[in-house]
């Protein structure tokens, strides 16, 4: 009897060796998933090195799609590089030895002189036989050349907006506001309950500044429709000043209804870590800024003390400066172009092929803490707010058509009229020759 | 609850070797990795070293550059010339700028142009604070890789603090002297040399953990960011390792950005500069865990592949040993069985002698009780003397230590000894016995001639024991031809008419002390070993054995044995052309007769009857002739044998020679025959040598023939007896006197050998000697004797008389040089044989 027990658990462990070598490993079942929405095209034993340039000090985001992608091409080294004076730099970097196969690019960047070299060296996107999936970006966002070609692809989009502290609303028993009348009561009533400065923001230069970021999603639903209105802002029209009066005022009101303390803001040294410490502090229920600030909250949770003494839940939301609601004005961020002088174009081409869709853009935008330019913008709770706006109040400049010289007179004029450097007269006055 | 023990014991030290193997596989594994990580730590700091040595070179080249321009007192034009012209490496370049503006002149043109050797650092964020450039000669002064602003190469800088002269004022602005390197020239430098850091890559970190260089498999912009996104830890906790790291040489394991671990071996280089330069490799390229694991393996299956073997041969073992047990707890069983049996066989006829002993010395003036006991007490010595020889027998049978003993002998006497045997108690019972001989043609064969007879004798005289009174008994020996090349194959059938076995019985009556249960077997002597001795006889020798057999009718026994025949046959019995007249009423026997006498040459006649035996033997007279010789067989219907005689005397007179055939013994009508005019006597059955022999002697040709009951050739003969038995010694000499043959007694073979020594010629014809006697053995003394220098003493014939009976006995007393041998107790009869053997010079 003993015998044939023994021999039962001897037998039993060599079929659970059997079993155990027949089942396929987790991770395996983990790779099956993924090939399900990637299949390689090339020879995944291929070996060469993939080099990204772009002006970011860091960029971990992008660097964990390099691990993701090395699951399918192991044998391809992925580096990103940052250039120096990237905006400055990257036509001589795509002329010199050290030309990346990816790079950054930017819309604003087409049609420029300046940056000809950046468009220039950039391989058409749109080419069917590349196989990208375009149609999983927000169309609004993708660069209209005008040609049909497309030298660039957004792989983060912006947005303006504020950061909102949840746990104080919730605490104070509030609603985070969604039309203009909830803003000012909640100004109003967070005021009432002792917070100085209920809504804040990095006014020390007009790039993001609190005036930009509250005016400009404001001022694009007022001439998204008016062609000739655009027309004339983007021609520098001296007429075309008017347009900006209904925005810069509804500026000012904002300002004065919710009590912006601007010597306060000016505190804030830069539209970044500053921004983002700040609100830390826990006592601003409302901090205006970019997308690109809001990407940065997540590291900086570490380093803020005040922070990691009392965390709270936080988000980022429209601001709402008209009472239908609040509009959301969706640019694209960064845009990422394949040297079409690449000595890898192939794998280049290849990576393109991996990151755009809808699952690699979002999660790389979730690291990023950016907002994905993809239509499905589920990834990331933090812009689930921005997710809910009505697609009638999603504002484009692209789609608009407003040039980045007429946003600039516009930033301008909205950034002195803050400040109080000029009045909304002057700066409507002297729009096209703001700044000059 | 053993055999569990010792499957416990066997699994606990199995798994203990296992766990042994693992620990030690482990220890070593980690020994050695711990080598390897020692290894990589060094080559770190050898690849820090090499890096050190190239930066310090680099920055002497630009503190020579920045020494000149100083002492000189050059303009910013005419110190770019001066570098240019001293420029040796086309892939480096020099950039003046100033202080102030950030703005100057490189050495080489901008990319694309010829001319454009302007150069601005304005926006590069590389040149706002210069605190950390020293002063010239003092340290390495190198920047962070960065972007060349003009080629777009990402380069590294070695500094140094100059002052130029303004071409204009001639007052003397700051300004940063740049050695522009490109950051490849330093990576080429990077290449592991073993094969085992081939994934391995390095990085500079500064003091704050910012990338001087940074190395693909490192993440972040700076190392300790890159740490603390894929490692768990805590701010003082990631602060000390911080410290470590940038303070001192050594390693640390971490995970990278696919959660893998790795070694990180972090050396200093440029202490004044406080940066740090990592090794990054993963910690599985280090591991040679895998070949250890691999030996692990091999050493469990073998384990495993050992304790299965030893399980089951333990299995096995213990299943034989059970077995073993088993037979020998029914060989104990046996042995009891045995030794109960042998007490009650050998104490029933001890019973007889005793008993008889006693009554006979009571009734010695009872000369008829005293003859009767002592017949009886003959009886049941003869039994009790068969039961030990079967007893021995079957012992050696059984022990594996019985052995044939081959010679060649005659197949005649065998069969002569045979129906001499047979034929008291046939006569006893008045049995009708029959013995026919078929195609016998080989006389000589070359077997062991005492198992042959035993064989035989068992088989026939269980027939004759086993048939009632008035049954019959017939035995066929035929020869046949033997598959075996050089033997013949010799059929031995015995048929009985008596009480037949059960099937049962049957079944086990080979089986030792097997005897049928029946009132009537029980009634007659028996050992129950004869067949089980006779089956081991005949499968020894290579035979086999059959038996058919019915409870009431008789039995049959067939014995088939392939013997070899012996080298030389008698090939010159021939009698010439004479005329033979058979009569016998048994046809078959009267075929074979025929068969044998025309095979030597004679002319038959045949006769059933002793009336057409007459009328033949007219017919013949009235052609003019005679039979040379009539073969007459006692035993015929109307007219034997002996009144055939009678009447064939009387009407042809005495001058035909005449043989009288019988089966039986026939001295109880010897004399009434010879009254009737036989010349002689022949016993069935007829082979052709004995034919031969007895025609001859009727017809002048002269053959040896043993004279009946005359032993007056025997009278003074003198035999030297070595025997150290007194009682044997008695015995023997007086049986001898009996036959008035002289005996002289040496005591032991040294005397014996002695008394040889001494003895004249002749005064001795024959010695009969012991086997086992003290100082000196029966077999050494033969030795002894046949060395002796006189040919009489060394030739004489030796006769072993021991009890040492068995057949290899035999053979050891024929090979120390002996003639014969009798076995004790000693049959006179057999004695008297062997003498006569000898006298008669038949050795």
């Amino acid at each position: 009897m003993t015998m044939k027990k023994l021999f039962c658990v001897l037998m039993t462990l060599a079929m659970l060796l059997g079993v155990s070598a027949c089942n396929g490993s987790p991770k395996q079942e983990e790779e099956q998933a993924v090939e399900e929405g990637f299949v390689p095209s090339l020879d995944t034993a291929s070996e060469c090195s993939i080099n990204v340039a772009g002006g970011y000090d860091n960029f971990e985001a992008l660097e964990a799609e390099f691990d993701r992608f090395n699951e399918f091409y192991p044998n391809v080294e992925l580096k990103f590089t940052k250039v120096d004076d990237y905006n400055n730099m990257i036509g001589t970097v795509l002329n010199g030895n050290d030309a990346p196969d990816i790079y950054v690019n930017y819309s604003w960047m087409f049609g420029r002189d300046q940056y000809k070299s950046s468009i220039d060296h950039a391989q058409d996107l749109s080419d069917p036989a590349l196989r990208l999936d375009l149609d999983c970006i927000r169309s609004n966002i993708i660069l209209n050349t005008g040609d049909g070609t497309l030298p660039m692809i957004p792989v983060f989009s912006n947005t303006y907006g504020m950061l909102v502290n949840n746990d104080l609303f919730e605490k104070e028993g509030l609603a985070v506001p969604t039309t203009y009348q909830e803003l000012t009561d909640v100004c109003k009533a967070l005021k009432e309950k002792g917070y100085e400065n209920p809504l804040m923001g990095f006014s020390k230069e007009e790039t993001t500044s609190i005036f930009t970021l509250t005016v400009y999603p404001y001022f694009c639903s007022l001439v998204a429709d008016d062609a000739e209105a655009v027309k004339k802002l983007n021609s520098f029209d001296p007429s075309a000043g008017e347009y900006l009066r209904p925005a810069l005022e509804k500026m000012v009101q904002l300002l004065n209804e919710c009590g912006v303390d601007l010597e306060k803001c000016n505190e804030i040294s830069n539209n970044y870590d500053a921004v983002i410490l700040r609100f830390f502090e826990g006592d601003v229920p409302m901090m205006t800024c970019s997308g690109d600030t809001v990407s940065g909250t997540k590291k900086r949770e570490s380093r803020s003390e005040a922070f990691i003494a009392h965390p709270f839940a936080y988000s980022f939301v429209p601001v709402p400066m008209s009472e239908e609601g609040a509009n959301f004005l969706d640019m694209p961020n960064l845009q990422f172009s394949v040297n079409k002088e690449s000595k890898n174009i192939e794998m280049a081409d290849e990576f393109m092929l991996f990151l755009v869709s809808s699952e690699e853009l979002g999660l790389m935008a979730q690291n990023k803490g950016l907002m994905s330019p993809t239509k499905d913008l589920s990834f990331n709770s933090m812009y689930a707010a921005f997710g809910s706006v009505p697609e009638d109040r999603i504002l484009s400049p692209e789609v608009i058509g407003l040039t980045d010289d007429a946003v600039k007179q516009l930033r301008q004029a909205a950034y002195a009229v803050g400040t109080g450097s000029m009045s909304i007269d002057e700066a409507v006055a002297a729009y096209g020759t703001l700044g000059q | 609850m053993k055999k569990r023990s010792i499957i416990m014991i066997n699994v606990i030290i199995v798994v203990a070797i296992l766990v042994f193997v693992a620990l030690y596989s482990r220890t070593e594994n980690k020994l050695s990795y711990e080598k390897q990580i020692e290894n990589f730590e060094n080559t770190t700091i050898t690849m820090g070293t090499v890096t050190e040595n190239y930066l310090d070179g680099e920055q002497r080249i630009c503190d020579i550059w920045a020494q000149y321009i100083n002492s000189e007192g050059l303009t910013m034009e005419e110190a770019v010339s001066f570098i240019r012209a001293s420029h040796v490496l086309a892939n480096t370049s020099a950039h003046l700028v100033l202080a102030d503006s950030l703005s100057g002149l490189s050495t080489r043109p901008k990319q694309s142009t010829s001319k454009d050797y302007a150069v601005s650092y304005a926006h590069i964020g590389l040149l706002e604070n210069v605190d950390w450039i020293d002063e010239v000669g003092k340290s390495i002064n190198i920047t962070r890789a960065y972007t060349n602003p003009m080629n777009g190469e990402q380069s590294l800088a070695f500094c140094n603090k100059v002052r130029l002269k303004d071409t204009e004022s001639g007052d003397f602005s700051e300004a940063i002297l740049l050695r522009v390197v490109p950051i490849w020239e330093l990576e080429q430098k990077w290449v592991f040399p073993q094969v085992e850091f081939e994934d391995a890559v390095l990085s500079m970190i500064d003091g704050n953990g910012d990338y001087i260089l940074k190395g693909s498999s490192f993440k972040n912009s700076s190392f300790f960011e890159f740490y603390k996104s894929y490692n768990a830890t805590d701010p003082a906790s990631s602060k000390e390792l911080f410290e470590k790291i940038t303070s001192s040489s050594g390693s640390i394991t971490m995970l990278d950005s696919h959660g893998q671990e790795c070694i990180l071996a972090h050396t200093p280089v440029l202490n004044t500069a406080g940066w740090t330069l990592l090794g990054f490799v993963p910690a599985k390229d280090l591991n040679a865990g895998t070949e250890n694991w691999l030996l692990v393996i091999v050493v469990s299956a073998g384990l495993l592949i050992l304790f299965l073997c030893d399980l089951f041969y333990m299995l096995n073992l213990n299943k034989r040993l059970q077995i073993t047990a088993r037979e020998a707890n029914s060989a104990n069983k046996a042995k009891t069985d045995f030794l109960s049996t042998m007490s009650h066989d050998i104490r029933t006829p001890m019973n007889a002698i005793i008993g008889l002993t006693t009554i006979a010395e009571k009734n010695l003036g009872d000369v008829d009780s005293t003859r009767e006991s002592l017949r009886k007490i003959s009886l049941a010595s003869n039994h009790l003397l068969t039961l030990i020889n079967d007893i021995l027998d079957i012992s050696k049978v059984e022990s594996g230590k019985l052995k044939l003993s081959p010679m060649t002998f005659s197949i005649v006497e065998t069969v002569e000894n045979l129906v001499n045997i047979s034929q008291p108690m046939v006569k006893e019972k008045n049995i009708d016995f029959s013995f026919h001989i078929d195609k016998m043609k080989n006389e000589y064969l070359y077997t062991d001639q005492l198992r042959l007879n035993q064989i035989y004798i068992n088989i026939l005289s269980n027939a004759v024991k086993y048939t009632q009174p008035g049954g019959k008994v017939s035995v066929t020996l035929r020869e046949e031809e033997s598959p075996k090349p050089g033997c013949t194959r010799l059929v031995y059938i015995v048929a009985d008419t008596g009480i037949g076995m059960s099937e049962e019985f049957m079944k086990t009556m080979y089986q030792p002390f097997s005897r049928q249960i029946d009132s009537r077997v029980n009634s007659i002597q028996g050992t129950g070993l004869g067949l089980a001795i006779t089956k081991q006889m005949v499968e020894l020798i290579g035979g086999t054995i059959d038996c058919e057999s019915q409870l009431g009718k008789g039995t049959t026994f067939t014995v088939a044995l392939d013997i070899p025949l012996a080298e030389n046959q008698r090939g010159d019995m021939k009698l010439g052309p004479i005329d033979v007249l058979i009569v016998d009423d048994d046809e078959i026997m009267l075929q074979t007769a025929v068969d044998a006498l025309e095979s030597l040459g004679a002319s038959c006649r045949q006769a059933e009857s002793g009336k057409e035996a007459l009328d033949l033997i007219a017919q013949k007279r009235l052609s003019g002739k005679d039979y040379d010789v009539i073969i007459i067989d006692w035993k015929m219907p109307e007219m034997d044998g002996v009144e055939t005689i009678k009447q064939i005397r009387s009407e042809v007179g005495s001058s035909i020679p005449i043989l009288l055939i019988s089966a039986y013994d026939w001295s109880d009508i010897e004399e009434q025959a010879k009254e009737a005019g036989a010349n002689g006597f022949v016993s069935k059955p007829l082979f052709r040598s004995t034919l031969y022999n007895r025609i001859s002697d009727l017809i002048g040709r002269e053959t040896p023939q043993e004279p009946e009951d005359d032993y007056s050739d025997l009278q003074g003969m003198n035999i030297l007896v070595a025997e150290d038995n007194d009682i044997n010694w008695e015995i023997i000499s007086t049986m001898l006197s009996m036959f008035k043959i002289s005996s002289e007694r040496a005591e032991n073979g040294r005397i014996c050998v002695e008394k040889m020594q001494k003895a004249k010629q002749g005064s001795y014809q024959l010695i009969f000697m012991d086997i086992q006697m003290p100082e000196m053995n029966g077999l050494d003394a033969t030795r002894a004797i046949r060395k002796l220098e006189d040919p009489w003493a060394s030739s004489i014939p030796i006769i072993a008389m021991t009890a040492d009976a068995f057949s290899e006995n035999v053979t050891e007393c024929l090979n120390a040089g002996m003639n014969g041998h009798i076995a004790k107790p000693i049959d006179i009869k057999v004695v008297i044989k062997e003498i006569r053997r000898i006298k008669e010079g038949r050795i």
